[in-house]
């Protein structure tokens, strides 16, 4: 878990990072605080034609038929020179409403794909549910497998590359969630209580005095 | 250096000339010539002369052998005129009453039995790598074919069916008078002058032994490479028709192995793998529908992911997952390059 600006390792459940305080309220004041409404494939910066974006459609409808819990979103923009990629991610995927996307599934189950024509770059962003299961070197496994055809300007293919390179890499941790949940499980538990802690070690010291005593 | 090379010239220059230096030619004694040329000696006379002149007291002259020979018969002389003798009558039913049993005929035994196989062996080997056989006929060097044998009718008659041919009639120790035909079906595919060469380079290449078995084997040998050029240059046109004769050679044990046709392999093939052929044939389709049907599962099935309670991040109601970030502005900017993530102001500085 890494924060979106300074990507620095933060905690689990840190209201703000602990390293350069960032919050989703900067991300607002950067980018709006309002709801974005938008669909699941929403190419603003017009890099993919009609068949093209059939093809990434039909790639994005395999991830979700084949994981019913999941999503996927496309976002293609100019983000211009001060945006930054991560915190786009974090943003959009935490204020959009998609309208093709179910109700009952929220933007915690949304993998979001953002790619910028300006900067030439692109990112991964992912929701909550699957914060367990996803490492950054999944998703950067993931966008390789794009660059090069996104280096000849075929944004179509290297979605689809991306994707399902992506479809394979969650098939795969979803078969090693369900040998073994308690290894993904301990990755996202809650923090331990500090009150909690100091009162196992005044419990233990208290103990040792005691055993101390018995001994004399 | 360069003294030492001009020294090894010098030797070897001294040693040139004194080994051109020839010794001096023998004089003549003056009392010794007139001496010769009283008793009748001529200079130069034993070069001019065919025969020297043989005195009458030497020892040559005194024995003068009067051999006993009786001359030759009238009969005789007429034989040794005769340009050849006829094929004694009692063989030519073995040279030409039949289809040959062997690719090798030689009735009269004119070759020895060690010849015999070791030629017959080699015609076998032909047989077996080439489409058309070889048949030699061995006869003597000055024996003729009697004038009511027509070759032209025997080929007609004996191979106008079966596996295509070509027939030679070998005088042994002549290899020039050799004559060649193909069977019917050969005869329109490869032309007259083509056969006239390979029987030309078959005698240039007998020619080159003395022995006149020696020249049959040289014979054959060429003849066979001959033979598969021919066979080239048919681009394997040529057909293979059954050959009950050559069968009947397999079934006695002894004969060579007749290479057979595409359709006579396919037809064995398929008759050994005939009772083979529905259990492969079911395996293969429970394989093929085995893998249908994974590939089929694999598709259609459906992948839930364990749902645990995450505590929200960074004020992120729904999100905060941040997963790469990846150039690809330039290709000098692979991705192995960008594994290493750093804030995207860092990257564009």
């Amino acid at each position: 878990m890494k924060c979106p600006r300074c990507v620095q390792k933060i905690h689990r459940a840190a209201s703000s990072c602990p390293h350069c305080g960032f919050t989703l309220a900067d991300a607002d004041a950067h980018f709006g605080e309002g709801e974005v409404r938008l669909r699941c494939l929403t190419d603003a910066a017009g890099l993919l034609r009609r068949g093209q974006r059939e093809q990434v459609e039909m790639a994005m409808e395999r991830i979700t038929r084949r994981f019913p819990q999941l999503f996927v979103a496309v976002y293609t923009g100019s983000l211009g020179e001060m945006a930054n990629m991560r915190q786009f991610g974090f943003w959009l995927l935490n204020r959009a409403a998609f309208e093709d996307v179910p109700a009952h599934k929220p933007n915690e189950a949304g993998i979001l794909l953002t790619i910028d024509a300006e900067s030439k770059s692109a990112s991964i962003t992912f929701g909550y549910l699957l914060d367990a299961f996803l490492e950054e070197s999944d998703t950067f496994e993931s966008l390789s497998r794009a660059h090069s055809y996104w280096l000849e300007g075929k944004y179509a293919a290297g979605i689809v590359r991306t994707l399902k390179h992506l479809d394979g890499v969650l098939a795969k941790r979803c078969r090693q969630a369900r040998r073994d949940p308690d290894r993904f499980g301990r990755k996202v538990l809650p923090p331990p209580n500090m009150g909690d802690l100091l009162r196992r070690i005044r419990a233990g010291h208290r103990l040792e005095s005691g055993e101390t005593e018995v001994r004399k | 250096m360069k003294r030492w090379a001009m020294g090894g010239c010098m030797v070897v220059f001294a040693g040139i000339a004194l080994a051109n230096i020839e010794p001096p030619l023998p004089t003549w004694n003056g009392d010794e010539r007139t001496l010769l040329e009283a008793e009748g000696w001529v200079a130069g006379g034993s070069l001019l002369a065919v025969d020297p002149p043989v005195p009458e007291d030497s020892p040559a002259a005194a024995v003068s052998p009067e051999l006993d020979v009786a001359q030759p018969t009238a009969e005789e002389v007429a034989e040794a005129d005769l340009p050849g003798s006829v094929i004694p009558e009692k063989f030519l039913p073995l040279y030409f009453g039949e289809r040959p049993q062997e690719f090798l005929v030689d009735p009269q035994g004119l070759l020895s039995e060690v010849d015999y196989r070791n030629r017959l062996e080699f015609l076998k080997d032909h047989s077996a790598d080439s489409s058309i056989d070889l048949f030699v006929y061995v006869f003597g060097g000055e024996q003729d074919i009697p004038s009511d044998v027509r070759a032209e009718e025997l080929i007609e008659r004996f191979f106008s069916s079966g596996r295509p041919a070509a027939m030679v009639y070998y005088y042994l120790g002549a290899p020039q008078r050799s004559v060649m035909y193909l069977s019917p079906s050969l005869t329109e595919g490869v032309p007259v002058a083509e056969q006239r060469r390979a029987l030309q380079s078959s005698v240039m290449m007998a020619f080159e032994k003395l022995d006149p078995v020696e020249q049959l084997e040289a014979f054959s040998v060429q003849m066979s490479i001959r033979i598969y050029w021919m066979e080239r240059m048919l681009g394997g046109q040529v057909v293979t028709d059954d050959l009950p004769e050559m069968n009947r050679m397999e079934e006695v044990g002894e004969a060579a192995p007749v290479k057979k046709s595409r359709e006579q392999w396919l037809e064995e093939i398929l008759k050994v793998l005939d009772p083979l052929l529905m259990p492969v044939a079911l395996t293969s389709l429970s394989v093929v529908i085995a893998f249908s049907a994974s590939w089929w599962l694999n598709r259609r099935r459906r992948y839930r992911f364990p749902e645990f309670d995450v505590e929200p991040r960074l004020g992120g109601n729904h999100a905060a997952g941040i997963g790469a970030v990846i150039s690809f502005a330039s290709a000098t900017l692979p991705p192995a390059s960008q594994r290493d993530q750093v804030p995207d102001y860092l990257r564009r500085a």
